[in-house]
């Protein structure tokens, strides 16, 4: 199985690729979008700033659109995650619009949101496989779908409700960081990657 | 809900963690792989490398250590000590590191937080605040005309000085408003060190944690001083801290991260149990 890593180049993608490679998957790492869906499983990092990474998307936001539509399985990690709506509060270029809706600041308690919460109400499949009870967020702003029936689970940060993972067909987006959520997370992406060779 | 978390800090030099009493009498702890890797499986929920090699030759042994722990500990990993660029820090976070943390650096070049936050997100940019109290009003005793310095000053609210070089020098900042700039700055976490307490195991400095927390949005870290589990209730309860860090009293065992975990959760704080960490 093939796994490609967009690198938008910014930020750590070595704790990822190790967990994406613990089952024997080749995972590669690709600077140009429209060469990183030529694989089985397209994964969407979650380090760096949303203008930055919608910027190095934009060349081939056709192309991954057309994939994903077409059923590449894809998995979306914080800013990754962020990806997958249409635009951010916090900085410039598209999305890529699977989900509809928009991503915002975090309001109340201290921000950036940097630490461990508990995932709430989750009723996706892999959850199943990989029961994460509690997993690790870095991130200030959080996506707002406009139809909630995508969302599979949730956590809250201070008063505000967001979304902990999202999910359209075999595209999936999580908030948190499972490659720093000890091994529920790295069990949580391992699952990922079985569901998607099925 | 966020949990607080417990912090373990391991100071590492030459390629080995090291600890000593103010940074003398080194004694040799183990090897930071083994240790980052046990520490996850105990349930800590971060680890720190403080990288206290002098020497800049000693940059790639630092960066071999942070590749190696993140190919075997999947919990969040900071690095501090001898970043001073964005491309040092690009390098550091590409090994591996989801943080690195700026001290000296920042006193010196306070842009660099800024440069560091714009191209890798303020999540990623942690100011280290090493502080001393100081026995009078900090416009008393940090320039200005001091001469008036009056019994007034002396009775005023608690102050304390930035500190850099392992405490031995005076940054003429004030810690708190020092803590507020760099906030705006870009830092998107402080780790907050009280050098007054660091080493003494006489618990941590929570009047200098209350002043800095109450002032920022950006979560705290609470470090220097912690003898036993109450120290981290304090430093959570009155000090405002969202995390706690502490090193040798893990590297000794003589309190385990279990214990403390179990007295904040005994004191109704929110913390990730620990069996969850254990595969």
């Amino acid at each position: 199985m093939k796994v490609s890593v967009f690198d938008y180049g910014a930020g750590n993608l070595h704790s990822l690729i190790k967990t994406l490679a613990r089952d024997g998957a080749r995972v590669e790492i690709e600077t140009d979008p429209s060469a990183a869906v030529r694989a089985d499983v397209l994964v969407l990092p979650g380090v760096g700033a949303f203008g930055h990474a919608a910027a190095r998307l934009a060349p081939g936001l056709a192309d991954v659109r057309a994939a994903l539509a077409d059923g590449l399985p894809c998995l979306g990690i914080c800013l990754g995650m962020q990806l997958l709506f249409d635009a951010s509060d916090e900085g410039e270029g598209e999305g890529l619009g699977l989900f509809p809706g928009r991503v915002k600041r975090l309001e109340g308690g201290r921000v950036p949101q940097i630490g461990w919460n508990t995932i709430e109400d989750g009723d996706d499949p892999l959850l199943d496989a990989a029961p994460v009870a509690t997993a690790y967020y870095a991130n200030s702003y959080v996506c707002h779908p406009d139809d909630a029936s995508c969302v599979h689970a949730w956590s809250a940060h201070d008063a505000t409700r967001f979304p902990a993972l999202v999910r359209a067909q075999r595209t999936v987006g999580v908030q948190f960081h499972p490659e720093k959520s000890s091994m529920p997370g790295v069990e949580l992406v391992c699952a990922f990657l079985r569901e998607a060779a099925r | 809900m966020l949990s607080r978390r417990i912090v373990v800090c391991l100071d590492v030099q030459g390629g080995r963690v090291v600890k000593g009493e103010q940074f003398i009498h080194l004694r040799d702890v183990g090897d930071p792989v083994d240790l980052a890797t046990r520490y996850e499986a105990e349930g800590a929920d971060e680890i720190v490398f403080l990288d206290i090699t002098a020497a800049p030759e000693g940059r790639g042994t630092m960066l071999e250590v942070v590749r190696r722990t993140a190919s075997r500990a999947f919990v969040p990993l900071t690095v501090g000590g001898g970043v001073r660029s964005v491309d040092e820090m690009r390098d550091v976070l590409r090994a591996g590191a989801d943080k690195v943390s700026f001290n000296t650096a920042a006193v010196a070049r306070p842009e660099l937080l800024t440069a560091c936050a714009e191209r890798f997100g303020s999540q990623a940019v942690v100011c280290a605040i090493d502080a001393r109290r100081l026995s009078t009003a900090p416009d008393a005793s940090l320039g200005a005309a001091a001469g008036a310095a009056t019994e007034a000053v002396t009775q005023a609210a608690p102050a304390w000085e930035v500190v850099t070089h392992g405490g031995r020098r005076p940054a003429g900042l004030d810690a708190v408003m020092w803590a507020v700039r760099v906030v705006q700055l870009g830092a998107g976490e402080l780790l907050v060190t009280s050098m007054d307490r660091d080493g003494t195991r006489s618990g941590f400095d929570t009047d200098l944690l209350h002043a800095i927390s109450s002032r920022v949005r950006v979560p705290v870290i609470a470090s220097g001083g912690a003898s036993g589990p109450e120290d981290f209730v304090a430093a959570v309860r009155d000090g405002g801290a969202d995390a706690v860090l502490a090193a040798s009293i893990f590297h000794r065992r003589m309190h385990s991260i279990g214990s403390v975990k179990q007295a904040m959760a005994a004191a109704g704080l929110p913390v990730r149990p620990v069996e969850e960490a254990v595969a």
